[in-house]
């Protein structure tokens, strides 16, 4: 299979095991997001696929060559890998034109400045090949260090962290070109991140890992978001609502309604957790569902975060997402209901007590 | 398509036939839908689904006849994969109507067979090797 291969790695510093039994598989064309909190291996997978450092346990295959396992370590520069890291790492000494060429050791020198200047016109860079990287907005100097990346045709990209250093709205503008140019390269893309909408924007399958160091769920965003299979993954994006209940007859009953748990026992204790935007607020006369008393709105924009608790008296505060204009000086009987494609049900953890709360982001 | 190399061999002839057999499989649908013939998706995902879940079932027994000390994590493994089928024949559904249903179907279908199903039996081939 062209792409990447790698399995039953595992990997410790010391004692303390950062990779465990780790597998993944990126075909070429596609892009493949590691997705965890700091410090939960990813960056050491990245480093160990790229053969920055040396394999412990398992196997890293690349376009069908073995180039890690426990009697197999080739250098990184025989892998044909490409990277890309968040501090972009161009030589300052060298201008734009000669930062991509430098990748392509072995090249004709008429070739290799041919094939950059190519590169350099893909990612609308071409005009400031004469300049330096301290010239260079960070968004132009991330698109040099594409290009670089790319240039010597590499059977695997890896990507740290690599919008990381940009500012919100041109994190925005690069990574959708960044991506527009990975597919149209058709190049096998591992791409670690701690940021989970970029992991959803980029990725057509997202890998999450736990802290600790298993892979806690494989699957395209879609499914990561709609239908998390571990807490941890469902708390990655951010706050969650969350009440402890107990299940009956296959649901699950909570304050602001009941949600099914196909799935589990009767009887079995487990926690609900609500997306912000799970919880549905409608003050109309004829709105059904929890009576809440607003206690705060932040208007954010693309839309509002609405702070309520019950009115029947819990200290406990909800977060509500609420996409359309929302003006809490209008609105009177609010009542909350629960749409239960945001709603999810995991079994409680023995040791800890029962409570409504929030829950925060996991990473 | 989807090529079945050394690589992703556990060198278990029985599981091996087992994954190229599903990969075929893969390969049908996917040369079906690439040829614009996507009105017997839905059967054919069936079938497919059908044999993954009859492959599961042949190696839960044989990790179990082999003491493999992890055939809970596995089993737990495959359980959590029944949501893939449920995705998968409703986009084998919407194949006829909707090409965005095709690509994510021949997409699911490829992550599915070598990430979620060979590439994680690779974790006892070692073990199986040594039976």
């Amino acid at each position: 299979m062209k792409g990447l291969l790698i399995h039953g790695v595992s990997h410790a510093y010391g004692d303390n095991k950062v990779l465990d039994k780790v597998a993944v598989v990126v075909p070429a064309g596609e892009l493949v997001c590691l997705l965890g909190p700091s410090g939960c291996g990813k960056s050491t997978l990245l480093r160990l696929a790229a053969g920055l450092e040396v394999l412990q346990e398992g196997s890293i295959v690349i376009d069908d060559v073995t180039v890690a396992s426990n009697t197999v370590h080739v250098e990184p520069e025989n892998r044909h890998i490409g990277f890309m890291f968040q501090d972009y790492a161009l030589f300052p000494h060298l201008n734009v034109l000669d930062n991509v060429i430098f990748g392509m050791v072995g090249s004709a020198a008429d070739k290799a400045r041919s094939r950059a200047m190519e590169m350099l016109d893909q990612v609308g860079m071409v005009d400031q090949a004469s300049k330096h990287p301290h010239t260079l907005s960070g968004g132009q100097q991330q698109r040099v260090a594409l290009a670089r990346a790319l240039a010597p045709e590499p059977k695997l990209l890896l990507l740290d962290e690599p919008f990381s250093g940009l500012d919100t709205n041109m994190r925005a503008r690069i990574r959708e070109e960044t991506l527009g140019v990975l597919k149209e390269f058709g190049v096998a893309t591992l791409m670690v991140t701690h940021d989970p909408e970029e992991a959803m924007f980029m990725a057509d399958r997202i890998k999450i890992l736990g802290s600790d160091g298993h892979i806690l769920q494989a699957a395209r965003p879609h499914e990561i978001y709609y239908h998390p299979k571990h807490e941890f993954v469902a708390k990655m994006f951010g706050l969650m609502n969350r009440f402890d209940s107990v299940v009956v007859n296959s649901q699950v009953e909570t304050p602001l309604g009941s949600v099914a748990a196909p799935d589990m026992a009767d009887g079995i204790k487990v926690q609900v957790l609500i997306r912000p935007e799970g919880i549905v607020l409608e003050s109309h006369e004829n709105a059904s569902g929890t009576a809440v008393e607003l206690l705060s709105t932040h208007l954010l924009g693309h839309d509002n975060i609405v702070r309520v608790r019950l009115a029947s008296g819990s200290s406990s505060e909800l977060y509500v997402r609420v996409h359309h204009a929302f003006e809490p000086e209008l609105a009177l009987g609010i009542k909350a209901t629960i749409d239960s494609d945001y709603a999810f049900v995991f079994p409680l953890d023995v040791e800890e007590g029962g409570s409504s709360s929030l829950v925060k982001a996991a990473q | 398509m989807v090529e079945l190399t050394s690589s992703f061999e556990l060198e278990f002839d029985a599981l091996d036939q087992d994954h190229q057999k599903m990969v075929d499989q893969v390969n049908a649908i996917i040369k079906k839908i690439d040829a614009g013939n996507t009105d017997d998706c839905k059967a054919l995902v069936a079938d497919f689904v059908a044999l993954s879940k009859r492959h599961f079932a042949r190696e839960e027994a044989l990790l179990v006849s082999v003491h493999y000390p992890d055939v809970e994590k596995h089993r737990k493994h495959h359980l959590d994969l029944n949501d893939k089928f449920d995705h998968m024949l409703e986009f084998a559904k919407m194949a006829p109507e909707n090409d965005m249903a095709c690509e994510s179907l021949k997409k699911e279908l490829v992550y599915f067979i070598m990430d979620d199903v060979i590439t994680a039996d690779l974790e006892f081939k070692d073990f199986l090797s040594q039976t």
